[in-house]
């Protein structure tokens, strides 16, 4: 009982970064209709950018706020430069330009801050002994704190979408660019806007993600988590946020339960079960468990 | 007194230019329909107004000029464009494509009354205005359409094709509304229209489009009755 307890809490966690990544990709794939392959190289960037401030004595929660707004800007500035002038020529090519973008941020985290990894300081107590007992298991302070602020922002995007007027005009240009424009929105801000967001929330999860592991920053973290969550994203539907959240916290408690109790798998094959719901999504559910068919033809 | 004025219009897609000068008007408060066969230009002319193509040539509103202007600038500056085959929010409730429509406005207590006002005008909307709007029949997306462009309280209206794809009772209703709303609220309306017929009957003065050049003119009246509307598009 304690050991399923302990690899359910570190499930959970794990699900809840890529229950907050598959909702910034479900994000940009509703704004824009691709898959966003920077999105996990945008969320190092910015991690490495609050590594490198926590370096400095600078404490995390400023650190935090400092590389969400870094995310956003990276997001917006990508989404204007990169992505507006080529989206119209074909999905296809802006496809490969956020695969360039991929390889060009790694390399320039290379750079900038080499190819070391590092151990990043958490938002919370995170010593050996900063956890609680529940039922003789061992729950980190560490996790919890990554439950809530994970909550906390899934539940501000939920508001945002669904109780706001800005939430509205992006519900609308996702749903409808063309209808969105001739309603009067300026439909070039809200894009600007989603891929900011999405780029923001990314570097949320990259701070709350890396304290979780001694030695977790470094330039190989985040392809993992993009896998992760893009099969989240994937299972839960491309363009259904809800389903995005719930699917990316079952596969983090699949992935704890199976690496954890089927011994063939253990710590090598766990990648492979995010493959495996890849391909089983794709074969059985195109659209995914919550989305909706029209997305199949993408 | 002219509301909208298109002279010398140029417009469309790539190297392939559709219009090749373009001129027209539409009077305050006035009902004017652009007929047209298949590739004449007329959802081009459209486009081009409402700005979602590249276009030269002269569009002024009011005698100012929005032909810069990106789209959601041209509603603002009061045209609202009912796109052909609707472009209706299809996974958006009802209500919530109404409010989308008033994208433009602050005035949360006008737009309180303008969203009574159309559920009065739509009946059929008021009774499904929590639905999705994907799950409407053509005619009444047709009519959300309409009710969502007026939601922005445009000075003009511009309606593409209204009637593509509606049964023929449904297309005289929607053209019953259509006329009401031009009576009621003095609303300028430009439509462009291949049921000549029905068009014509509510409109005051009409353009005749072939090949992306306007080549005949004059009130409803003297077009039903000239030799070439009548043949091509009443068929008799």
């Amino acid at each position: 009982m304690q050991v399923f307890l302990e690899r359910l809490f570190d499930g959970i966690s794990n699900g809840a970064i890529y229950a907050a990544l598959a909702l910034a990709l479900v994000m940009v794939f509703r704004g824009t209709g691709t898959i966003n392959f920077a999105q996990g190289e945008m969320a190092l960037f910015t991690t490495y950018i609050a590594w490198g401030l926590t370096t400095k004595n600078i404490p995390v929660v400023l650190c935090l706020l400092i590389a969400t707004i870094a995310g956003f800007t990276l997001g917006a500035v990508t989404e204007r430069v990169l992505v507006r002038p080529i989206e119209k020529r074909s999905l296809l090519a802006t496809l490969i330009v956020l695969l360039g973008l991929f390889l060009a941020l790694n390399s320039l985290d290379g750079i900038l801050w080499g190819n070391q990894n590092h151990s990043m300081p958490s938002l919370f107590p995170n010593g050996v002994n900063s956890f609680i007992s529940v039922d003789g298991a061992r729950l980190y302070w560490a996790n919890l704190g990554v439950w809530l602020l994970v909550a906390l922002l899934v539940g501000a995007m939920f508001q945002l979408f669904n109780r706001t007027r800005l939430g509205l005009h992006m519900r609308a240009t996702a749903s409808n660019r063309e209808s969105a424009a001739l309603a009067g929105i300026p439909t070039g801000r809200i894009l600007l806007l989603g891929w900011g967001i999405s780029a923001a929330i990314g570097a949320v999860a990259g701070v709350l993600f890396t304290p979780l592991n001694p030695d977790a920053l470094g330039l190989g973290e985040m392809f993992p988590l993009l896998i992760y969550a893009s099969a989240a994203a994937l299972f839960g539907g491309l363009d259904s946020p809800g389903g995005a959240v719930i699917a990316g916290l079952l596969i983090g408690v699949a992935e704890s339960m199976l690496s954890g109790y089927v011994s063939a798998i253990g710590g090598q094959l766990q990648e492979a079960i995010a493959f495996v719901a890849i391909v089983m999504v794709l074969l059985i559910r195109p659209q995914g468990l919550f989305g909706s068919k029209e997305v199949e033809r993408v | 007194m002219t509301l909208l004025e298109v002279r010398d219009l140029t417009a469309g897609y790539g190297p392939a230019e559709v219009l090749h000068g373009v001129s027209l008007r539409v009077e305050e408060a006035e009902i004017v329909v652009v007929l047209g066969a298949n590739g004449a230009g007329k959802t081009t002319t459209m486009r081009a107004i409402a700005g979602l193509i590249g276009r030269k040539g002269t569009v002024n509103l009011d005698g100012a000029s929005i032909i810069g202007l990106s789209p959601d600038k041209v509603v603002a500056a009061g045209v609202s464009l009912v796109p052909q085959g609707r472009g209706t929010f299809a996974k958006l409730s009802v209500d919530d494509n109404l409010h989308v429509g008033a994208a433009k406005r602050r005035d949360r207590q006008g737009i309180k009354e303008d969203l009574a006002r159309w559920y009065e005008v739509f009946p059929v909307l008021a009774s499904r205005r929590k639905q999705m709007a994907g799950t409407l029949s053509g005619g009444e997306q047709q009519m959300l359409a309409v009710a969502r462009a007026l939601m922005s309280r445009p000075r003009l209206l511009l309606c593409d094709e209204p009637s593509l794809g509606l049964a023929p009772l449904i297309v005289r209703e929607v053209f019953n509304v259509l006329q009401r709303v031009n009576t009621e609220q003095q609303m300028a309306m430009l439509i462009v229209e291949q049921n000549a017929e029905i068009a014509l009957g509510i409109a005051s003065r009409a353009y005749l489009l072939e090949a992306g050049e306007v080549v005949s003119e004059g009130t409803a009246e003297s077009l039903r009755e000239s030799d070439a509307v009548r043949r091509a598009y009443l068929g008799y």
